[in-house]
C-alpha cells in the first residue's frame, strides 16, 4: 500500500498534484503555510491572494477564498480587502519580482502604514515563470537569460534585501522574517507567528521565504540544495528581524 | 449616525466634487481609496469630512494602481467603493481596471478630466474619453456615464452604484475639471426616500461558511493558459455586454426630426451646445443637438436615426476628435457629411457653436 | 477716520463667497481714495480664484497679489504655492484685504502674513452661505466658525446662484444672525446682488446692513 503524503487540511485535494516544476520551493512553502492555517483554524477567515509570475499557480491551491491579481498588485488588493472587511484574514503570496521591484512601492507604502495584512514572498532569485531573468534578488555574478555573463553588481546593484528594508520602515508591532524552505518547521513557526500579528491586529507581517527553482538554475537536487543552503544564505541572512514585544517567546527583536 | 447629510429634498448650491462626494454617502457607498490629482482632490475632501460621521472608510493609497486595485478589493469584500481620478491617475487606473473588466468587478470610478496628454493643465479637458471607454488591454466592457450638470452629477453617482452591482461591470462617471471646480444649484436627496431602490453589494469572499466544507471555495482568477479558454470567457462577457447594450444606454436630444445641421456634443460641452441649439432655433434655423450620456455603451441606434434625418452634423468637443471617433464607428454605413469642431483642452461656448453653425447653414460653408 | 488703515481677512467655507465678498469690499475701499491691496491667500487651489480676474480687477484700480497667467505657465499642479510678496503685504500702503482660501488650515493661513498680529483694526471675517450643505444649519455654523480660528465678525453670503431670491437671503441671515448669537460674535452684513438687494432693503430681517455685491467670480469660469 502506498504512504500517502500528509496533506494540510486546507489544501484543496481536487487541485493536487499541484503545477509546480520537480524541486520546486513553492510546494515546500505552501505546505508550511497550510499547516499554519490549519494550526490557527483559520480556513473559514482566510483571503488569499497571489501574484503574477509562478504564484499564480495557487489560484485554486487551497480550501480558502482566493483571488489571482496583477503582477506586483497583491499587496493592494489584500489591503483593500482588510481595509475594508477587517474581520478576513488576508495574505498576499508573491515572488521576489512581484513584491521587490514591480509591486515595491505597494510593498513599501503598506508596510510604512503597517497594513494589518500578511506577505509571504517567494525568493528563488529569479524570475522563473517567464523564463529565468534576473531580478532584484539574483545573487553577483549569477547566470540569467538577462545577465548571460553573470550579475555585473556595478552595472545593476547587489541583491535586495527585503526584510531588512521592510523591518527598517514598518513601526512598532510589524513582524518581518526571513525563512527557507530548507528549515520547513522554522517556516511553518515563522507563517504562524505572522499571522497570528495580523489576527491580532498588531500590525504588518512579512515572510521572505527562500527558496528553489531547479528547473531555472538548471541544477541537480545537490546542486539545488547547495545553492539554497549555502550560496544565497551568504547574501540573505535567515532568522527573525523584527518581532513585536508582545509576541510569546519572541527570540529576538 | 447612518442616513444622508440632509434630509428631504433640499435645494442647494455645491462644487461638482462636493456633489460627488455628498451623492457617494447617499448611494450608501461604504469605502473610498484614494489618490490626490487635481482637479478631483475635493471628492476626498469631502468624503474624509463626512465619513466618520456616516461610518464609512477611506484609504490614501500610494499611487493611482494602488487606489484601483484596493477598490477592487473593497468590491470584492462586498462593500460598494469607489475612487476618483483624473488625467496621468486615469491612465494609472485602466491596469485595475483591465482586471475589473475581466473579472465583472463592480467598482465605481470618477474621472475629472484635465488638460493631457501628460501632465498638461490641472484644469480642463474632454481628451480622456477614449482612454476611459476602451482603456486597459481590453474590449471596453464597462460602462461610461458623460455627466453635464451638477444635479446629474448627483443623480449619475448614485445610479453608478446601481448600474454597476446590477450588471458587473466597471462603471464610470465621466466629468471634468469645470464640473469639479464650478458651482451652481442642484437638489440633493435621499435616494431611499424618493423610493429609488439601491442595490445591495454581494461579497465574493469572506462568505459564511468554512470553504471546501460548508461551501465551494471562491477561486477568483483573470488568467487562462489557452486561446480557447479566454475566448469562451470573453465570449460570454460579449453575450452580456450586448444584452444590457440597449437597457444601459442613454442620450438626450432635441429637435433632430429634419435638420440642416446636428450638433452633437457631450459632458459640459453639451451644455454650450444645447444653448446655441435652442437659440439657433429661435431663429428659424433648422439646427438639431445629440448628446450621448453613456459615450460606453453608446446610444447607437438613436444617433443613427437622428443622423439620418440631418444633411451633415457637426462633433464639437474639447478634444481632437475623441468623441467624433465613438460617433463616426457607430455611424458606419452613413453617407453624411461631418464637420468638426475640436478646441482640445480649452471650453467651447455656444457663441462659438452658433458662429460656427451659421457659416455652415447660412452661408453654405464647409 | 482717515489715516486709520483696514486690514480684513475674509475666511470659511469652500465655495462659500470668500472671493466675491472680498473683491466687492476692496473695490469699495478703493472709492474712498486710499490704496488697496487685495491678497489672494488660496493656498489649496491658487491658479483657480483670482488669477483669471486680476487684470480686470487692476483697471479698477487697486492692486492684487495673485498669479497672472503668464506667471503661472509651468506651475503644474500649483498646489500650496505661495506668491513672495504675499507675506509681505501689509507693508504696502492703504488698505489690505486677504481672501483665504479654504483648507484644514482655516484662519491659521494668516500666519503666514508678517506683521499681522500688530494691525490694530485688524479682522476676521467668515463668510457663510447657509445654502452649502456643510452650514445649512445653526448648529453646522456653529461648528465650523468654531474651527475656523479666531474671527471676528460674520457675514451672510447665502445665496443659490442665479436662483437666489430675497427670501433665502433672509433665510440665511436668520440661520447666520443665531449663530453669531450662540458664538458671540457678530454680524458685519448680509450681501446680495443689487436686484435681490433692492427687494430686501438697507438692512436685512435681523437689522444687520445690506452690502450690495457685484458679481465677478462666474467671469472666471468657477
Amino acid at each position: 500500500m502506498a504512504v500517502q503524503p500528509a496533506m494540510p487540511r486546507s489544501w484543496r485535494r481536487e487541485s493536487k498534484p499541484h503545477k509546480f516544476c520537480p524541486g520546486c520551493g513553492h510546494g515546500i512553502a505552501l505546505k508550511a503555510l497550510g499547516q499554519a492555517i490549519d494550526e490557527l483554524g483559520i480556513q473559514d477567515r482566510v483571503v488569499f491572494g497571489c501574484d503574477i509570475g509562478c504564484s499564480l499557480l495557487t489560484w485554486d491551491f487551497f480550501n480558502v477564498d482566493t483571488v489571482q491579481t496583477h503582477h506586483g498588485r497583491t499587496t493592494p488588493v489584500m489591503t483593500g480587502i482588510k481595509r475594508a472587511n477587517p474581520n478576513l484574514i488576508c495574505i498576499a503570496y508573491m515572488g521576489d519580482g512581484g513584491g521587490y521591484a514591480i509591486g515595491a512601492q505597494h510593498l513599501v507604502n503598506a508596510a510604512g502604514r503597517n497594513e494589518k495584512i500578511t506577505v509571504i514572498l517567494v525568493n528563488n532569485t529569479q524570475y522563473a515563470m517567464t523564463g529565468g531573468q534576473m531580478a532584484p534578488t539574483t545573487l553577483p555574478g549569477q547566470k540569467t537569460e538577462t545577465t548571460p555573463y553573470g550579475r555585473d553588481v556595478e552595472l545593476t546593484g547587489f541583491p535586495t534585501q527585503g526584510p531588512e528594508m521592510v523591518a527598517a520602515i514598518t513601526p512598532e508591532g510589524a513582524y518581518v522574517a526571513r525563512g527557507t524552505v530548507s528549515k520547513i518547521r522554522q517556516l511553518q513557526k515563522m507563517y504562524v507567528r505572522a499571522l497570528l500579528n495580523q489576527i491580532e491586529g498588531r500590525g504588518f507581517s512579512f515572510v521572505e521565504t527562500l527558496a528553489t527553482c531547479p528547473t531555472n538554475w538548471r541544477t541537480n537536487a545537490e546542486k539545488t540544495w547547495a545553492f539554497l543552503e549555502k550560496q544565497m544564505p551568504e547574501y540573505f541572512r535567515v532568522g527573525e528581524l523584527k518581532v513585536p514585544l508582545t509576541t510569546e517567546g519572541a527570540e529576538e527583536a | 449616525m447612518a442616513g444622508v447629510p440632509v434630509p428631504g429634498d433640499k435645494r442647494v448650491f455645491m462644487t461638482g466634487n462636493e456633489v460627488v462626494a455628498y451623492a457617494a454617502v447617499a448611494a450608501r457607498a461604504d469605502i473610498m481609496y484614494g489618490y490626490p490629482i487635481t482637479p478631483q482632490n475635493e471628492v476626498m475632501h469631502y468624503w474624509t469630512r463626512l465619513a466618520p460621521k456616516y461610518e464609512k472608510r477611506f484609504l490614501q493609497t500610494e499611487d493611482e494602481l494602488s487606489a484601483g486595485f484596493t477598490t477592487i478589493g473593497g468590491v470584492m469584500a462586498g462593500r460598494k467603493a469607489f475612487t476618483a481620478t483624473a488625467g496621468p491617475g486615469n491612465v494609472l487606473m485602466q491596469e485595475p481596471m483591465a482586471m475589473a473588466e475581466m473579472m465583472r468587478l463592480p467598482v465605481v470610478v470618477v474621472i475629472m478630466q484635465r488638460g493631457g496628454p501628460s501632465t498638461a493643465t490641472v484644469i480642463y479637458s474632454q481628451q480622456e474619453v477614449i482612454l476611459t471607454t476602451f482603456g486597459g488591454n481590453g474590449e471596453g466592457f464597462r460602462i461610461v456615464y458623460s455627466t453635464a450638470t451638477h444635479q446629474e452629477l448627483y443623480d449619475y453617482t448614485i445610479k453608478a452604484f446601481n448600474t454597476a452591482w446590477r450588471y458587473r461591470f466597471p462603471v464610470f462617471l465621466l466629468a471634468d475639471g469645470y464640473q469639479a471646480k464650478m458651482r451652481e444649484p442642484l437638489t440633493i436627496y435621499d435616494p431611499l426616500e424618493r423610493g429609488i431602490e439601491l442595490i445591495a453589494p454581494e461579497a465574493y469572499l469572506g462568505r459564511p461558511g468554512t470553504p471546501g466544507v460548508d461551501r465551494p471555495p471562491g477561486h477568483f482568477r483573470n488568467t487562462y493558459s489557452t486561446e480557447e479558454e479566454l475566448y469562451e470567457v470573453l465570449q460570454g462577457h460579449v453575450r452580456e455586454y450586448e444584452r444590457i447594450w440597449r437597457e444601459v444606454e442613454e442620450y438626450e436630444s432635441l429637435g433632430t426630426e429634419d435638420t440642416d445641421l446636428l450638433i452633437i456634443a457631450h459632458g459640459v460641452v453639451a451644455r454650450a451646445a444645447k444653448q446655441a441649439v435652442e437659440y439657433l432655433r429661435g431663429e428659424g434655423l433648422k439646427v438639431g443637438y445629440f448628446r450621448p450620456v453613456t459615450l460606453r455603451p453608446m446610444p447607437v441606434d438613436a444617433l443613427r436615426e437622428a443622423v439620418s434625418r440631418t444633411k451633415r452634423f457637426m462633433v464639437v468637443e474639447s478634444a481632437y476628435g475623441q468623441l467624433s471617433k465613438l460617433v463616426r464607428d457607430a455611424l458606419y454605413g452613413l453617407a453624411v457629411e461631418m464637420v468638426p469642431l475640436y478646441k482640445p483642452g480649452v471650453g467651447v461656448t455656444p457663441e462659438e457653436i452658433m458662429a460656427r453653425s451659421r457659416e455652415l447653414i447660412v452661408k453654405g460653408e464647409s | 477716520m482717515k489715516d486709520i488703515r483696514i486690514v480684513e481677512a475674509y475666511v470659511g467655507e469652500y465655495a462659500s463667497g470668500k472671493s466675491e465678498v472680498a473683491i466687492n469690499r476692496a473695490l469699495e475701499l478703493a472709492r474712498t481714495g486710499r490704496p488697496v491691496t487685495l491678497v489672494d491667500l488660496d493656498l489649496v487651489e491658487p491658479c483657480y480664484t483670482l488669477r483669471p480676474l486680476k487684470k480686470e480687477l487692476e483697471e479698477q484700480g487697486i492692486n492684487v497679489l495673485a498669479w497672472e497667467t503668464r506667471d503661472a505657465v509651468g506651475l503644474g499642479e500649483t498646489g500650496n504655492i505661495l506668491r513672495a510678496e504675499v507675506p509681505w503685504a501689509l507693508r504696502r500702503p492703504g488698505h489690505v484685504v486677504f481672501d483665504v482660501g479654504y483648507g484644514v488650515g482655516g484662519a491659521r493661513t494668516l500666519d503666514l502674513v508678517e506683521g499681522i498680529d500688530q494691525e490694530p483694526l485688524f479682522r476676521i471675517l467668515a463668510v457663510v452661505n447657509t445654502s452649502r450643505p456643510m452650514t445649512m444649519t445653526v448648529e453646522n455654523v456653529v461648528d465650523y466658525v468654531r474651527n475656523l480660528g479666531p474671527v471676528h465678525g460674520l457675514i451672510n453670503n447665502t445665496h443659490l446662484g442665479d436662483e437666489t431670491t430675497a427670501d433665502i437671503v433672509q433665510q440665511g441671515a436668520q440661520t447666520v444672525a443665531e449663530a453669531g448669537r450662540r458664538l458671540g460674535i457678530p454680524v458685519v452684513a448680509t450681501t446680495a446682488v443689487a436686484e435681490v438687494a433692492a427687494v430686501i432693503g438697507p438692512v436685512d430681517c435681523e437689522n444687520n446692513p445690506v452690502r450690495v455685491l457685484k458679481r465677478y467670480m462666474p467671469r472666471a469660469f468657477w
